[in-house]
């Protein structure tokens, strides 16, 4: 027991998490916070550059991310990544760094520093289930998410690629569901789990996003699910955000409110809406989580 | 396109290019005996007119024009699944960066504007405020590419959730990411990268 009070991380929130994924944000330190897991947020982060830096300029994209964990160096311990698409991009870099030393090289020159390869990159779902643990999570719920059924959404940068976030299986992983029937939840077999969303196509392709969102609604509802639970700002954008505009372009009804990971993990351990930011989803969860007794 | 056999020789193919490639993105282009895995689980295919397994054909072959001049590239999401599937560990989504790269620095004879426009605007955002700033990268975005109206009810709806900030908290240190994109742009001028 005696690590109990010794989690702590350097946080890397990345920039949806301070702008449309606020909620996602102000979850995860409150969550933190209520199971006494100390997180420090990165000073001046900067972009990781996400998809379209890797899209078109490697080199970029693992300069930004190699700078971002120069600078949480100064923090120390390892990294705590909220978001999928971040996770997935620093994650990548301390694996191509390792392999590969002419790009090591490289990235060395463009940030004039040594590659910091200390710290770990650990996802936030990877803390509550590994470093933390199950069973302390479990000790932490006050109020069992009895009787939610919930469709977990990874995506698909949570798992992939094979070789390097090594969070879980990468075509059979179960870490948001262990989590989730930790805290009570009932989850639900269903297709598309691990199925594209279109992802940053939202700005330039939406219809390619309405498509691909079209099928993972329609799936999760099929198997029976009250929500989908997600990991990712750019899934929640395209399933919650766009939900109307799918439910128009298809003459359908899903009503599915989508939440983030720590906003259901959150709610068991008796952090309240407010603390939550559960007025931010745009498909209002307030009806489902009445009825299911759950606010 | 107007439809052209495609010759097997060797005097088509372009092992440069192929070179080019491999270097980039770290792995074989080579190895690729067409079993066709990548394409079958990925979620684009539907919208390229090249699926991922013949992008590789074609590169096989040194047809890399055809690839650049076409859509296929700019329509892959990067989500990975032909890399994870792919039985001889050909990587694929890397190769999918690397023909971007490729295609990127020759100002693109690709049609996909939309794409290349929605990425360069992505990273000048961050070498101006070393963070993405969502509203003017969406707001920027509708007026270049002329479409003044698009997702105009979202607009509204996103900032009374707090969804689109309409300030930008820049980053402090923003000498740091200059220097860091002008040091790469160096190296390339030095023929240190590619
Ligand atoms: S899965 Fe691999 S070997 Fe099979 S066609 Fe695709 S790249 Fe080639
Ligand atoms: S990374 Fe691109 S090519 Fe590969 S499966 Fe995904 S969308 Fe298709």
């Amino acid at each position: 027991m005696t690590s109990r009070n010794t989690l702590s991380y350097a946080y890397y929130p990345g920039c949806s998490l301070h702008a449309s994924a606020g909620e996602y944000d102000l979850s995860t330190r409150e969550l933190f916070r209520k199971l006494g897991i100390g997180l420090t947020e990165v000073p001046d982060w900067f972009c990781c550059g996400a998809t379209p830096a890797h899209n078109v300029d490697e080199l970029l994209s693992l300069s930004l991310c190699a700078k971002n964990m120069e600078l949480a160096e100064k923090v120390g311990g390892d990294l705590a990544v909220a978001c999928a698409a971040c996770f997935s991009r620093l994650k990548t870099t301390q694996h191509v760094l390792s392999e590969n030393d002419v790009k090591r090289k490289q990235v060395e020159k463009a940030i004039d520093a040594p590659v910091p390869m200390k710290g770990n990159v650990k996802h936030l779902l990877d803390i509550l289930a590994r470093d933390l643990g199950l069973d302390r999570l479990k000790q932490a719920v006050t109020k069992p998410l009895a009787g939610l059924k919930v469709a977990c959404y990874y995506g698909c940068l949570l798992t992939r690629p094979t070789d390097v976030p090594n969070l879980d299986c990468v075509e059979a992983p179960t870490i948001m569901e262990d989590v989730l029937k930790a805290v009570g939840a009932e989850t639900v077999a269903w297709s598309h789990r691990l199925e594209c969303c279109g992802a940053n196509f939202t700005l330039s392709r939406p219809g390619v996003v309405i498509q691909l969102s079209h099928a993972i609604l329609d799936s999760a509802k099929e198997a029976g699910a009250d929500c989908i639970m997600v990991a990712c700002p750019l899934c929640h954008g395209n399933l919650d955000i766009r939900q109307e505009e799918i439910e128009g372009v298809y003459d359908t009804r899903y009503a599915m409110p989508v939440f983030y990971i720590t906003q259901l993990v959150g709610l068991a351990t008796g952090l309240g809406a407010d603390k939550l930011g559960l007025d931010a989803l745009i498909v209002n969860p307030m009806p489902l989580l009445k009825e299911k007794q759950l606010l | 396109m107007k439809k052209k056999k495609m010759l097997l020789s060797t005097e088509t193919m372009d092992v440069d290019f192929v070179r080019k490639v491999e270097a980039l993105s770290g792995t074989s282009v080579r190895r690729c005996f067409q079993c066709g895995k990548c394409s079958a689980g990925c979620p684009m295919a539907t919208f390229m007119e090249h699926p991922p397994n013949r992008v590789v054909r074609l590169l096989q072959l040194g047809q890399w024009q055809r690839i650049l001049a076409g859509r296929s590239i700019w329509y892959c999401a990067s989500c990975e699944t032909c890399s994870t599937r792919c039985p001889n560990k050909v990587h694929l989504a890397s190769i999918m960066d690397a023909l971007r790269k490729l295609s990127w620095d020759a100002e693109g004879p690709s049609k996909e504007s939309y794409v290349q426009l929605a990425n360069r605007l992505f990273l000048q955002n961050i070498r101006t405020y070393g963070r993405q700033y969502e509203m003017r990268l969406a707001a920027v975005f509708n007026v270049k590419s002329g479409q003044f109206l698009k997702d105009l009810m979202l607009g509204p709806k996103l900032i009374t959730k707090g969804k689109l900030k309409m300030f930008h908290q820049k980053n402090k240190n923003m000498t740091e990411i200059e220097k860091i994109f002008g040091r790469i742009e160096e190296m390339r001028r030095n023929g240190e990268a590619l």
